[in-house]
């Protein structure tokens, strides 16, 4: 009997606790495709039954044309600073973790890059790329977002190569393979899980990064979540709206959250278990 | 022994070792590959983080408003500050965030990582679902909470007056903090759980087996076993998160604007930096903010690092 009722109060919980956590995502989607008169109804009936419409998606790309360029540049500047990050990431994360280059204060250092609050940043910054022409284009923040992913990049591929065993690469070089060699046929293999997981983690973060999205671009390299807040400025806020323009936002990242999840949590937790 | 494989041709012609290495043999010898590496990203690091460095620290101390020049004016910003009751206000808030913040993500995350540790049924799935608030855009996402917490028509007025309530006006002064810090506890509480999980079923089995045998009440177990274990864990994300929540930005701009008694620190700095474009007060306090975050990181590194009993 016993068992019985912790095992019913274990489940109530974790249904209150998924509730809490996916209900607001959910609740984005269902506003979405509510009729206008629906989304500041406050009759309790209308808040699930209803007709579904697209009104709002239309709404939203007749009046807000720019979304679908703001989509587009947040996904060409997510992949090209995610590709520059593991250029630069992957060969300094091996040499920190075969030799430890720089006596771990390297390491740190690169690290520490992720400690500074971005504002501190961004004054020198913001005067810099004005000087240089380079305000409003999609190469600022690439730069800026190579620059902020590749501690992060840095510290979470050094501890998985630290995870591939130094003998496999010892052995082949005994047997006479050259480096490229080496790296091709036993380093990527391994890497390439962790290599995807934080491939992931810096995509999603430049697809979501906001502050210098908002301090560096207007009108050319303008990124969504930009797009997004300037559903701020409106006099009344259009609420339905804004809800499919949020909803077809967060969907990207959703849909990789679903199918990396595995992999994403692994990375999550893999430095903080290790110690 | 060089890395090519050429240990053979080094011995069958001695002559070849004395000539000077090309570059590229240069940059790939033993010693010096493990630097080649880490060329790009020294170079990125140096241009990145050195010279916004030192320009910051320069410009705190001039007076220097976009679009005209600047002149010296030593610690004069610095001075004005530190008397000024706004950064102090805005200290204070960062503090209030700080704490309740971690102290919540920390309680909340733990109670249910314990629960969430034991394999069950559909724990993928479960897993799966957590983690979305993580991953979602912050700024849409505080945008979309302004939605539900609108006092009018919003989600949560609406459950609270069917359940026979008063609305609540969640971005009044002096309340909207809390409501700022509910939103970002929503967000990284998965943060927390998944970190907190992984390590109770990381734990060794053997104490526990011990002390249960010996008839120790769980909540003495809690206290006397894995509370200790966990510490390094819980350490980490204090450090992690006190790191991030000092800088905490979109949730600020995407609900209260910084208004409504929410400004922060961080939010000053760019207010003055940005909006009021005064650069030379705008370094100053990002300095300032910035001497912050080392010290209290310093500070929590040093505990995390004797809790793993890396120094005494």
């Amino acid at each position: 009997m016993r068992k019985r009722i912790g095992s019913g109060a274990f489940w109530v919980v974790v249904v209150v606790v998924l509730l809490v956590l996916v209900f607001p995502i959910f609740w984005i989607y269902l506003t979405s495709f509510k009729p206008p008169e629906y989304v500041y109804s406050l009759d309790p009936g209308r808040l699930f039954a209803f007709g579904p419409t697209l009104a709002n998606y239309e709404f939203l790309f007749a009046e807000k044309p720019l979304f679908v360029r703001a989509f587009i540049n947040t996904a060409v500047i997510a992949t090209i600073s995610t590709g520059f990050v593991m250029v630069v990431s992957l060969p300094a994360a091996y040499s920190f973790a075969r030799w430890n280059t720089g006596a771990g204060n390297l390491l740190f250092i690169t690290i520490s890059t992720r400690m500074f609050p971005p504002v501190i940043a961004a004054i020198p910054f913001f005067v810099l790329f004005r000087s240089m022409h380079l305000m409003d284009t999609h190469v600022a923040l690439i730069l800026l977002y190579l620059y902020f992913n590749m501690s992060f990049a840095t510290f979470l591929l050094f501890g998985f190569f630290r995870e591939i065993p130094v003998e496999l690469e010892q052995a082949a070089r005994v047997d006479g393979y050259g480096l490229w060699d080496i790296f091709r046929r036993i380093i990527f293999p391994l890497i390439r899980p962790g290599a995807a997981i934080t491939a992931v983690f810096c995509f999603v973060f430049a697809w979501n990064e906001f502050l210098y999205a908002f301090l560096f671009t207007s009108r050319v390299a303008r990124t969504l979540p930009l797009e997004i807040s300037a559903f701020w400025g409106a006099l009344s806020i259009q609420w339905g709206p804004m809800a499919a323009a949020v909803g077809l936002g967060i969907l990207p990242t959703l849909i990789i959250a679903w199918f990396m999840q595995r992999y994403i949590i692994r990375g999550l937790t893999f430095g903080a278990v290790k110690g | 022994m060089s890395v090519s494989g050429d240990s053979m041709r080094d011995e069958l012609l001695p002559s070849e070792s004395k000539r000077k290495q090309s570059f590229w043999e240069t940059l790939t010898n033993e010693r010096n590959f493990k630097w080649t590496l880490l060329i790009p990203l020294l170079a990125i690091l140096g241009v990145m983080l050195f010279y916004p460095l030192i320009y910051c620290i320069g410009n705190a101390l001039q007076e220097y408003s976009l679009g005209e020049t600047s002149t010296f004016i030593g610690f004069d910003n610095y001075r004005y500050i530190l008397h000024d009751a706004k950064f102090w206000i805005a200290l204070g808030r960062t503090f209030q965030i700080l704490v309740i913040c971690v102290s919540v993500e920390l309680a909340l995350g733990l109670g249910i990582a314990l629960l969430f540790s034991r394999e069950f049924k559909g724990q993928n799935a479960v897993r799966g679902l957590c983690l979305l608030p993580l991953l979602v855009m912050p700024l849409a996402m505080s945008m979309e909470w302004n939605f539900i917490l609108q006092y009018d028509f919003g989600l949560m007025n609406q459950i609270i007056t069917w359940l026979g309530g008063d609305k609540i006006d969640w971005w009044m002064p002096g309340r909207a903090l809390y409501t700022v810090c509910a939103i970002t506890i929503w967000q990284w509480l998965p943060f927390s759980i998944f970190v907190l999980v992984a390590g109770l079923r990381g734990l060794p089995k053997g104490p526990f087996e011990a002390a249960r045998v010996d008839g120790a009440s769980g909540w003495f177990t809690f206290r006397k076993l894995t509370l200790p274990m966990l510490t390094p864990l819980i350490m980490i994300i204090v450090v992690l998160r006190t790191m991030w929540l000092i800088r905490l930005f979109d949730p600020l701009y995407g609900t209260t604007h910084g208004g409504a008694g929410t400004e922060t620190l961080d939010y000053l700095t760019w207010r003055v930096g940005f909006t009021y474009f005064d650069i030379g007060q705008g370094s100053a306090i990002a300095m300032l903010s910035l001497f912050l975050t080392i010290v209290l990181c310093a500070v929590m590194f040093r505990v995390l690092m004797k809790s793993l009993g890396v120094i005494k």
